[in-house]
């Protein structure tokens, strides 16, 4: 559960990105309808072809450890408990990198490379919480 | 003084900073922002020789204090130019490329950077503590309240390690490198009665037994939270030589951004900061390298971002900058001694503008116990917000 934890009342793109993850149930990226590539956090120009069209398209989630951290404290009372936590930043395999939690990994056995699916989970209407499960099987779910 | 080089902008050894001020570095100030502001604004123009009717320009920080207010409590009324750099932490130092632009074009004579805040007392009031509703605020902070704080990582070394985690595992750095910047901080700090730590001193093995608070940060990785202000005003170059003080002057300067800039883990290379942009036009400009220096004033939020902004000015190859500390390099008496007078870890956290006052008195030969004998080249760098840089590079001036 989150209680106390933040969850975002986003707006703008960042809301059309949570909204079509709730929407659909699955991970989804900014895709630019012009050139086709993908973007992470959403943005209103395409950072490749400029372009202004682009829609949000469901992905695997999958990708690769880009970089972590391990929280061995926190100021927030909500993160109390979980300590210590796996937090993972995802290269995703569309080649935007996204931030999940990692809560079900062993926090002591993360390398760099590893391979990792990024799964959404509906918070409210309008947030999608996003965790990181590794494709080691070792994760308690 | 070191002879400014042609530069391909004109603004090289234009400008000098004629005058400096800072309050105290404590953890509960009776003053508010804005008193402590104006005190170090007054302090800094007293320290010209001039009063506040010489200051035409004001180059505020983003948040806490504008330049109107600024300008009406110190009684200034000929103000021709205001502007804010928006780059947090690196505001102040980037702010002395805009005041040299300001100065070298005639659209201001003499300008006054300041900063102010309650870092300690923002977070921890006291009980009978005034209500303080001035707040810094930035564009990344929604990117942090949609992608990062959802996941416990709400302030900024929990950001920041997104990254410096990567930096540790792909170039194996010891912690011993971010301890011997803590360590030399320490040190430094200890001849300073400025100094917010200077009763405590601190060994590599009392850095080791700091907890780790997020991967790779320790507690003693990361800077004091402080309430402080500090301030300089900066002339032109000819006009400083009239005034009290032996001229500081600007060699050479920019800012630089990694992109995107409020975002900082979809960037091609997280590893590239904005001092990696910035220093190479710095040291062009001012006609200088980075090992003409004799000391380093770097931006100390956090020990490892000390490391990769050694790297970033061409001092170590990447992932060389645990070697470039070892051996007492970084402390007074070594070849690059860093942050004398504390720095942010261990004088106070002022936005790095008490890394521009303490180059100054480097430069002036004021430097009491912490002076390096007969400097006479010098910098500071800034980074702020999600890893914007900039750079100032300082010349003892011709009296």
């Amino acid at each position: 559960m989150s209680g106390g934890k933040v969850i975002p009342k986003p707006d703008d793109l960042n809301l059309e990105l949570f909204q079509a993850m709730v929407r659909t149930g699955r991970m989804c990226l900014q895709r630019c309808d012009n050139c086709g590539g993908h973007s992470h956090p959403p943005r209103y120009y395409c950072g490749r072809c400029f372009s202004p069209d682009y829609g949000f398209v469901p992905i695997s989630g999958a990708g690769a450890v880009y970089s972590y951290t391990v929280s061995r404290s926190t100021a927030e009372p909500a993160w109390k408990d979980e300590v210590p936590y796996l937090t993972v930043v995802v290269e995703l395999d569309e080649g935007p990198r996204i931030v999940g939690a990692a809560t079900g990994h062993d926090p002591d056995g993360v390398t760099i490379g590893q391979r990792v699916t990024v799964i959404p989970e509906k918070r409210t209407e309008d947030f999608a919480y996003l965790t990181v499960v590794f494709d080691d099987g070792e994760d308690e779910r | 003084m070191t002879k400014p080089a042609e530069s391909s902008n004109g603004l090289s050894g234009r400008t000098a900073i004629a005058g400096v001020g800072e309050t105290d570095y404590v953890r509960g100030s009776d003053e508010s922002i804005l008193q402590m502001t104006l005190g170090a604004s007054m302090a800094a123009i007293t320290d010209a020789g001039l009063t506040p009717k010489d200051i035409d320009g004001i180059l505020p920080p983003p948040g806490f204090v504008a330049w109107d207010e600024l300008a009406a409590h110190l009684g200034i009324t000929n103000v021709r130019y205001t502007a804010t750099p928006q780059m947090g932490g690196a505001s102040p130092t980037a702010a002395l490329v805009t005041a040299a632009m300001a100065i070298a074009s005639g659209v201001a004579e003499t300008i006054l950077v300041p900063i102010g805040w309650n870092g300690y007392s923002a977070i921890r009031p006291r009980p009978d503590a005034r209500p303080n509703k001035r707040r810094f605020t930035a564009a990344f902070f929604e990117t942090v309240r949609n992608f990062y704080a959802p996941y416990g990582l709400r302030s900024a070394p929990w950001w920041y390690s997104l990254y410096l985690q990567r930096y540790v595992d792909l170039f194996d750095v010891p912690p011993e490198a971010a301890g011997a910047v803590a360590v030399a901080c320490r040190a430094h700090a200890r001849l300073n009665a400025r100094a917010l730590m200077r009763d405590k001193p601190l060994t590599m093995d009392g850095y080791l037994a700091s907890p780790l608070i997020t991967g790779p940060l320790r507690k003693l990785d990361c800077c004091v939270e402080t309430d402080c202000a500090a301030a300089v005003v900066v002339t032109g170059t000819d006009r400083a030589k009239d005034l009290p003080h032996t001229p500081v002057v600007y060699l050479g300067g920019a800012e630089g951004h990694s992109s995107p800039a409020d975002e900082l883990t979809n960037r091609p290379d997280a590893l590239r900061i904005g001092l990696h942009a910035a220093a190479p036009r710095a040291f062009e400009m001012a006609g200088v390298t980075a090992t003409d220096m004799d000391f380093l004033q770097i931006y100390d939020c956090f020990t490892y971002v000390v490391l990769l902004q050694l790297e970033a000015l061409g001092l170590a190859e990447p992932g060389g900058a645990a070697d470039f500390v070892k051996g007492g390099a970084i402390e007074l008496g070594g070849r690059y001694p860093l942050n004398t007078h504390g720095g942010l870890m261990s004088q106070g956290h002022c936005w790095g503008m008490n890394h521009i006052v303490e180059a100054t008195r480097q430069l002036r030969h004021e430097a009491g116990a912490a002076q390096v004998p007969d400097c006479e080249l010098g910098l500071v760098t800034g980074y702020g917000d999600l890893g914007d840089g900039s750079i100032a590079i300082l010349a003892r001036g011709d009296a």
